[in-house]
């Protein structure tokens, strides 16, 4: 694979969800290895978007390439057999099951030939998963109801790194985090941005992580990708000056009062 | 007793306990640690209910410890353990089943209708099966594909299926094929006094499916005891368990993660049907009679649920356990049985009952808020 080929093409693609538009003309490219930032404001249709490359959502329109070849991703299982994986914005974690049982949501190692759980190996390969990430999680088999919304949220990035998948998507993967939770998900995204296997979506609010965490990145506004630049191209500046500038105009359209539209 | 089979998180040592918590346990660890240990497990409440209740009636009348009242007691409690154990499936869902109550009256009147129609009786014992299993296709097609609640999908199952099996049956009772009891009359020689002596004696025989279908004395516990352990095994060991708890208790999540809610939603309606019907089938064996009875199927719908409930299934979703519908059944079972044995007035028997689960439910949630505080939810 040459190095500069797209391993993921998003083209025209739109979805509705009934009188609402969310995605209107999306165009994204995602080069292979690389960590690709998605900057945009809240409603501006990030979580739409990587919910439609999860096969969580179908699009109405456009065209997804996934190496070169057209693909319609059918479900959730589908884009996972095709090495797509994703942690969403709230985790789709089950609280009343135990960290071990969501490591392996949907993805059980059972036995043969009565398809039973195999609860020693997930226990091993879990702890494994959670150490490797550096996280504390001292109890495994609790259920995650119990542990804090930083620990919550390491467990769904390590699912997620620890499957099979080539392209990860991340959904605010640092929003419940503290600070040295939050240094432990960005040096995993530095360790596998050095090792190149993956290529990462990164959706993100902090300018900062941002730059620091990805190759590229884009910036997604009312329905469109309306920015695309290597992080080495632009700054903290250039991109607060794009958003502030959003806003501005977010106010103005807003005549009559309805000053929260911005927001 | 305390030998029941769920694991539990072991907790030997409460690390996040208070300082006097702590000190307390020091005092004496044995007996304090096991005791939080088996109250940790959520069946350990209900369990502990139900043997104070046994003890209770124990003392108060010697005919309670008895062969004979053990099984006079079995059909108080066998029946309802299956129906809440479906139940329970449904219930951990986040979902309720009202419609068992008809199914268990509609799975014996199609036995009926298939024996009518020439079949042998296990054809019929399937047949009749798979239509159970078609009304939780049905429920669950109304429930995930169109979108009603489970509540009024399975409310309008339990009065049109009700319906049906008064059409169905003429509102007449009959008699339940395979049960028929047969007297034969033998010649039992016996030697008295040194002189053969010869007497007829009648014996009445069932059949051998009659036997293995709730008309052996034990016929019931067996299906029960079995079922229930069957289910356990399924919620907390399989991954058809694991997607139930999964969608009962985060049902965005457990579609992101790209698990089949609607499959997971449809089979365990099924699974409850089909067990409403099994139950439907042994009682009408049991009592050689399929009687059209749509006033009682609510009762024996609700005490299922009760069973569910006070076992500690919550009704949210997310959370459930078949041991303790069991334990549940056994409960609810035990209460009737007993206070019948007083010779309690049977206008004063569900008065009594209602309390008895309030007051079960009561020390249900108290155990279950002592367990939540040493931190082992």
């Amino acid at each position: 694979m040459a190095e500069h080929e797209d391993v993921l093409r998003v083209e025209q693609v739109a979805k509705r969800f009934g009188p609402v538009t969310a995605l209107r003309d999306v165009n994204l490219r995602l080069r292979q290895g690389e960590v690709l930032g998605l900057l945009g404001d809240n409603g501006a249709g990030k979580s739409t978007l990587i919910k439609i490359l999860s096969g969580f959502h179908k699009p109405d329109d456009g065209r997804i390439l996934l190496r070169g070849e057209e693909v319609e991703l059918k479900s959730v299982d589908h884009a996972r057999s095709l090495g797509i994986d994703c942690v969403y914005q709230d985790l789709a974690l089950v609280n009343e099951l135990s960290v071990v049982r969501n490591m392996f949501l949907r993805r059980e190692r059972v036995h043969k030939p009565l398809p039973f759980l195999a609860n020693r190996a997930m226990k091993q390969e879990t702890r494994k998963a959670l150490d490797q990430i550096g996280v504390n999680i001292p109890r495994i088999d609790v259920p995650v109801a119990r542990l804090s919304g930083g620990q919550r949220q390491a467990i769904a990035v390590a699912r997620t790194v620890n499957s099979d998948a080539d392209i990860i998507l991340l959904d605010e993967p640092l929003a419940a985090m503290g600070a040295k939770e939050g240094a432990l998900i960005l040096d995993l995204v530095a360790r596998l941005r050095a090792e190149g296997r993956v290529s990462i979506i990164m959706i993100a609010h902090n300018y900062v992580h941002i730059l620091e965490a990805c190759d590229r990145v884009n910036l997604i506004q009312d329905g469109e990708i309306t920015f695309d630049k290597p992080t080495a191209e632009t700054s903290v500046e250039e991109l607060n000056e794009i958003v502030v500038e959003e806003y501005r105009r977010a106010r103005l359209a807003a005549v009559g009062g309805d000053d929260t539209a911005g927001r | 007793m305390s030998s029941s089979s769920t694991s539990s998180p072991a907790p030997e040592q409460a690390p996040a306990g208070e300082p006097q918590a702590r000190e307390a346990k020091a005092a004496r660890p044995g007996a304090r640690a096991l005791l939080l240990r088996f109250l940790t497990l959520r069946e350990g409440s209900i369990i502990v209910v139900t043997l104070l209740t046994a003890l209770y009636f124990s003392a108060q009348t010697e005919r309670f410890f008895t062969h004979d009242n053990f099984i006079s007691l079995l059909p108080y409690f066998a029946p309802f353990a299956i129906l809440a154990v479906g139940e329970v499936m449904v219930m951990v869902l986040g979902e309720i089943d009202l419609s068992i109550g008809s199914v268990f009256l509609f799975a014996p009147f199609m036995f009926y209708q298939f024996n009518e129609a020439g079949l042998p009786l296990v054809v019929n014992l399937i047949l009749a099966l798979a239509c159970c299993a078609v009304v939780g296709l049905i429920n669950g097609f109304f429930i995930e594909v169109i979108g009603v609640s489970s509540f009024i999908t399975t409310l309008g199952m339990l009065l049109g299926l009700g319906g049906l099996v008064l059409i169905i049956s003429d509102a007449q009772p009959v008699a339940m094929p395979g049960a028929e009891v047969t007297s034969r009359t033998v010649n039992v020689t016996e030697i008295v006094n040194g002189q053969e002596i010869t007497l007829q004696e009648k014996v009445n025989e069932v059949g051998t499916f009659a036997k293995i279908f709730g008309a052996g004395a034990y016929s019931q516990l067996i299906w029960a005891l079995v079922i229930v352990v069957a289910v356990q095994v399924l919620l907390t060991l399989t991954r058809w368990g694991t997607y139930t708890i999964a969608v009962g208790g985060n049902r965005l999540g457990a579609k992101e993660a790209g698990i089949n809610v609607r499959l997971v939603v449809i089979r365990n309606f099924v699974l409850c049907s089909l067990l409403a019907g099994l139950v439907g089938i042994l009682e009408a064996t049991r009592s050689s009679t399929v009687t059209p009875d749509t006033a009682g199927a609510a009762e024996t719908m609700f005490r299922a649920v009760s069973a569910a409930v006070i076992g500690g299934t919550l009704l949210v979703g997310g959370v459930g356990t078949a041991v303790g519908a069991l334990f549940g059944a056994l409960f609810l079972g035990i209460l009737r049985d007993g206070l019948t044995l007083e010779g309690v007035n049977a206008d004063y028997l569900d008065f009594i009952l209602g309390i008895a689960i309030l007051a079960a439910m009561v020390i249900n949630i108290y155990v279950g808020r002592v367990r939540r505080r040493s931190g082992h939810g």
